[in-house]
Order: structure tokens, then sequence, then C-alpha cells
């Protein structure tokens, strides 16, 4: 069952992909087509979800190396770090705060339940560590998954209105607020916009983690 | 095939990044995640030069590139929270849309300030 399981998981996620690459339609992003068609596929098989879970788990195990990769980019992209560290560490730790705060104060404003609340806090950062992250503050990681890609998905639809909005002309500008606020699906949209906004989404995506880390160790004790 | 060989052999090598982050989370209590602690160590040895980039460049890039297929597990255990499926769904919805706006204006903004204030310093 268990290669079955994996290889179906495969086959799946491509076919979305490839849906997505034909009609770029943010609900049929392979984020949502993919588990639901997934999900869809073990309720007629009368699989329960923790038997998937269990057999298709190493691929959640490659979230860790994909993580430690990120170093790659890192490194290629040292010069252009060291050129605009300012803005970046500063427009990074503003936008991981704000996102930290108005999340934490809309999802009391709204009454979430605390499961919800833990989960959904580290909901701006990118997946594999947002997972990380919840598991440390106490949340559950299917449920920061799902918020991840909602995150994502709606980033994606938002941000160009919310960039024309606000003018924002600079290609810096641009790249580190679609990295922060929808990181994976923000560095896939900055790629419409050129080079230079998709190395600084990504570069954004990257430091948001970073930082998130830093105020989370610094703010967890008062949660 | 020997492209795929190359990348089997470089995400094992990754590995090693990784196990070397568990060890040294043991050591530090912090709450950083293991793989955090693995990025950390991965970037020096690359700076440090201990290591070649293209020992990990394709491995890490493959990876990167295929992120999406390793949470989409994750993302199927949703329907083990049927509470999501309700009023609650609808808030959270609402909620991440209305901080993604906000967050993303405060980042742009900050960063077009501080490149415009660069600017004019250079001329």
């Amino acid at each position: 069952m268990m290669v079955m399981f994996t290889f179906i998981t495969y086959v799946i996620y491509l076919f979305s992909k490839k849906i997505y690459t034909k009609i770029t339609v943010p609900f049929l992003h392979p984020l949502l087509v993919a588990p639901i068609l997934l999900i869809v596929l073990i309720s007629i098989t009368h699989v329960s979800a923790n038997q998937y879970l269990q057999d298709s788990k190493w691929l959640s195990h490659m979230l860790g190396p994909a993580t430690v990769a990120f170093a790659v980019p890192i490194y290629k992209n040292l010069p252009i770090i060291k050129k605009n560290i300012g803005t970046i560490l500063t427009s990074i730790t503003i936008g991981s705060l704000v996102a930290i705060f108005s999340t934490f104060l809309l999802s009391k404003l709204f009454h979430l339940k605390y499961d919800f609340i833990v989960s959904i806090l580290p909901r701006s950062i990118t997946t594999p560590i947002a997972i990380e992250v919840s598991k440390e503050i106490g949340g559950l990681p299917t449920l920061t998954t799902v918020f991840v890609i909602i995150t994502g998905i709606m980033g994606g639809v938002v941000g160009p209105s919310v960039l024309k909005w606000l003018s924002i002309k600079t290609p810096i500008a641009k790249g580190l607020a679609l990295g922060m606020g929808a990181h994976g699906a923000g560095t896939n949209k900055a790629m419409e916009y050129g080079k230079q906004e998709e190395v600084f989404s990504s570069l954004a995506m990257i430091f948001a983690a970073l930082i998130t880390l830093v105020w989370g160790a610094l703010l967890i004790p008062f949660i | 095939m020997i492209k795929l060989g190359i990348i089997i052999l470089q995400v094992c090598f990754l590995h090693v990044f990784l196990f070397l982050g568990t060890a040294l989370k043991q050591m530090i209590p912090l709450p950083i995640p293991a793989s955090m602690f693995g990025l950390f160590l991965l970037f020096l040895a690359l700076y440090c030069k201990l290591i070649k980039l293209k020992w990990v460049e394709l491995g890490a890039k493959w990876l990167m590139a295929e992120l999406l297929l390793f949470f989409i597990p994750s993302a199927v255990g949703i329907v083990n929270y049927q509470q999501i499926f309700s009023i609650q769904g609808v808030k959270i919805v609402l909620l991440i849309a209305i901080s993604t706006i906000i967050v993303m204006g405060m980042t742009a903004l900050t960063a077009e300030k501080i490149s415009a204030r660069k600017r004019s310093e250079q001329h």
C-alpha cells in the first residue's frame, strides 16, 4: 500500500500541475485540486485519512531536507543580499510583525478556538518551516498547512491589486511584498513581473521564515 | 537517468545536514526547528568552502521545485478536522484575506520608502 499511495499522490500532483499550466485561475491551484482529488479518492475507496497519511509519510518527510536546501539560494544571491540587506531586514521585520499581530488580533476578534489560533499564527511563512513552527508552539501541522495554502492563493489573487493601489514602483518593494505576503505562491506571481522581483520575492520568503522564528522565540512565552 | 542518480545522492547528502541540525537542536534549547539549524549549517559549509556548491545544487533545486508535492499529504489531512467546514472556515478565509492585504501593503510601503531614500542620497 505504501508505495501505491505515494505513487498515486505523485501522479495526481503532476496532473493538477498540468491543469494549472493550461488554465491559470486561482481556484484551480494544484494545492487545491490535488488534495481535493485525493480526498475524493480515499473516500470512494474507504481508506481512512490516517491510513493515507501513514502511507504517504515519506513525502512529508522531504520537507526537512527541502528546508535545508534553502541555504543554496541564500548562498548564490549573497551579493544581492549584502547590497540590500538594510531594506530586506527592515521590510521583512515589519512585515512579519504585522503578519503575526494582525493574525492574532483578527483571530481574537473572530473568536477562533485556541487550536486554530496557534495553528494560524505561522501562516505567513513558507509551509515546511510553518509546519515546524506550528509544532513548536503547540499548533496542528495539518491545519497550519491548509492556512498557509489559503494565504498563498489569497496573496496571489490580491497581491497585484495591493501593489497597484499603493502605486508601488521598485522591483525590490514588489518582490519583498509578494514573498512576505504569499511566500511560494507570491514568488510564482513575482516571476510574472520580472527576474529581480522573483529573486527578492524568494529572498523575502526565506528571511520571513528566519525572522518569524526570532519573533516566535521572543513572543511564544506570552501566548 | 544519471541526473536522477545525482539528485538522489544529493538529497541524501542534504539529510546529513538535517541530522547535524537535529543534533544541534538538542544542544540549543530554542524553539527553532531542526531543519532551520540544518539550513544554517549548510550555508556555513558553503560559505567556508567546506563543500562545493555543485555537490548540493541539483538536489536542492529539485527539492525546492517540487515543494508542493511534499505538503499535499498534510493538506489531505484536513478531512480529520470537520470543524473547518463551517462558519469557522469562512471566518478564517476572511481573516487571511484581510491580514494578507495589510502585510503586503506594509511590506511594500516600507521597502519603497527605504529604496527611495537610498536613491535620493545617491544623487
